[in-house]
């Protein structure tokens, strides 16, 4: 397949680092008519994208639209869906969402998570609005003949391996994982990847660095997104699997 | 690889809490357990039934006695999703069995694409997740490591935690994130012993739950057939095999042990 088809995507976490990227490697890739929705709580950096993303704007008839929300809360998920929903007016053949948004949390001891509203804010941020935005966005485009569905799990090797420190993190990114399972499970016709990118030069890493002073070999966002693309475009993966950027 | 299953005779003195102890597996593993405790042990039960548990304490406290020994009971009714439970009484976790059925498992009803309302997830997540990382790292800071001091953490686990099923996506979802939370545990505090044990299909309210709500017809049938046939197991076999573990201490830590692997 050389295109992604005359699509909605979405990209949550879109102002900076990898779904910056992700927004840039997928715009060349969508036919006119397309829809592209950047979300995150920027809406000052999500103009700047949208700007830069001007020639797609223009040559490819692809309509971008900012959508400056904070999706830790159900307002913020509501919002986004709502504004789905609008675009669900547009005759597309792609529905592909992107769950990027994520935090870091606390990189503490375990033994020191004894605030249930810390812990159950982390969570409700980085599972349940994934998991509450993406049955929305499956609820404005149900399944059909002729829709192709993609939804991608932006994940880490952490889903899959324990760090010391990094209980909340690797804790939702295994949530994550099995939210996104089980969707695969249950709806065929939705094609689901858990995509783990790598560490990337983004402002995440520079948290990381900061809070645990070891520094990573970093890769540059754009390459990583370029894979995660690439694999949506051949579309082989089987749904449901976890895939690390290393392998591919 | 030589197989050591020398056994500890019992569980020692110990301070021993049980959470979801109203009943079903929580219920039982508090009956086995203080049969393995020395006297001048204390068990701890929590759940939100004060009435049920109660009864349990008197049951266990009778039992010590007539067995000779003395056993500390205390009963927390507390519903472990509100905050304010998690006070310092209850300072030490042995087991994780979540009080209220339709909240441990889940709406089961529903597949994945329903849950829409994110304060629904935040709720399941916080009490099955959150709650039991909290409790936990309290446990471990009242009782922070020290020469002769042996500190075990179990997680009741599930097949759900590493396996997906259709229209389980909330105690799939918890499950798996618990699983992983012990995990980082026995990573971080070697000399923490953890264990995520699955208990296997029990023969509890939870399971009918399960047979009756399931919304996925081949996942609901797979349930009825297991409970048809009899092959549930009951909450004494599977406590049963969760002593041997804890006795012969072997297990690796932060491994998830299937009751089916003992």
């Amino acid at each position: 397949m050389s295109t992604l088809g005359k699509g909605i995507c979405i990209i949550t976490g879109a102002s900076k680092g990898f779904g910056r990227a992700l927004a840039h490697e997928v715009s060349p890739l969508l036919e006119p008519g397309s829809v592209l929705l950047l979300v995150a709580r920027s809406g000052a950096l999500l103009q700047e994208l949208k700007e830069e993303l001007h020639s797609f704007t223009d040559k490819q008839q692809l309509a971008v639209h900012c959508v400056a929300v904070d999706l830790a809360t159900r307002t913020g998920v509501n919002e986004t869906v709502r504004i789905v929903r609008q675009e669900a007016e547009n005759k597309i053949d792609h529905v592909l969402l992107i769950n990027n948004a994520g935090s870091l949390g606390d990189i503490s001891e375990f033994r020191s998570f004894t605030d249930i509203e810390t812990v159950n804010s982390y969570l409700s941020f980085n599972v349940s609005s994934a998991l509450a935005l993406t049955a929305g966005v499956l609820q404005v485009f149900p399944c059909r003949v002729g829709l192709r569905w993609s939804v991608v799990n932006v994940s880490s090797i952490l889903a899959l391996n324990a760090l010391p420190s990094w209980v909340l993190y690797c804790t939702a990114k295994a949530a994550r994982h099995a939210v996104f399972s089980v969707l695969s499970k249950e709806e065929p016709n939705v094609k689901v990847l858990s995509y783990s990118p790598g560490p990337m030069d983004t402002a995440m890493q520079v948290d990381i660095l900061r809070l645990t002073g070891i520094r990573h070999c970093l890769y540059p966002c754009q390459e990583s997104a370029a894979k995660l693309i690439k694999l949506l475009l051949d579309n082989d993966f089987t749904s449901g699997k976890h895939l690390d950027f290393v392998d591919v | 690889t030589e197989n050591n299953s020398v056994r500890a005779p019992d569980l020692g003195r110990a301070l021993c809490v049980i959470t979801g102890a109203s009943r079903g597996f929580g219920r039982t593993a508090a009956r086995q357990m203080s049969r393995l405790l020395k006297p001048s042990s204390a068990l701890v039960l929590a759940a939100r039934s004060g009435d049920e548990l109660r009864a349990l304490q008197a049951e266990l406290v009778a039992d010590a006695e007539a067995g000779g020994g003395g056993l500390l009971v205390e009963v927390v009714p507390a519903d472990l999703a509100q905050p304010d439970a998690l006070e310092p009484e209850v300072k030490t976790i042995l087991y994780e069995t979540p009080p209220s059925l339709p909240a441990s498992l889940g709406d089961v009803s529903r597949y994945a694409k329903s849950f829409t309302n994110m304060a629904e997830v935040d709720s399941y997540l916080s009490l099955n997740v959150s709650s039991s990382l909290c409790l936990t790292a309290s446990f471990l800071q009242a009782f922070p490591q020290r020469p002769g001091l042996r500190r075990t953490v179990i997680n009741l686990s599930s097949l759900c935690a590493v396996q997906p099923f259709r229209s389980w996506v909330l105690y799939c979802t918890g499950k798996a994130a618990r699983d992983m939370m012990f995990r980082v545990l026995a990573e971080e505090e070697p000399d923490v012993r953890v264990l995520n044990y699955s208990p296997g299909p029990l023969d509890t309210d939870m399971q009918m739950l399960a047979r009756s709500r399931t919304a996925d017809p081949d996942i609901k049938k797979s349930f009825s057939n297991m409970f048809a046939q009899g092959q549930l197991l009951t909450c004494e076999a599977s406590c049963t095999k969760l002593v041997k573990l804890l006795l012969e201490d072997n297990y690796v830590s932060g491994a998830h042990v299937d009751i089916y692997d003992v």
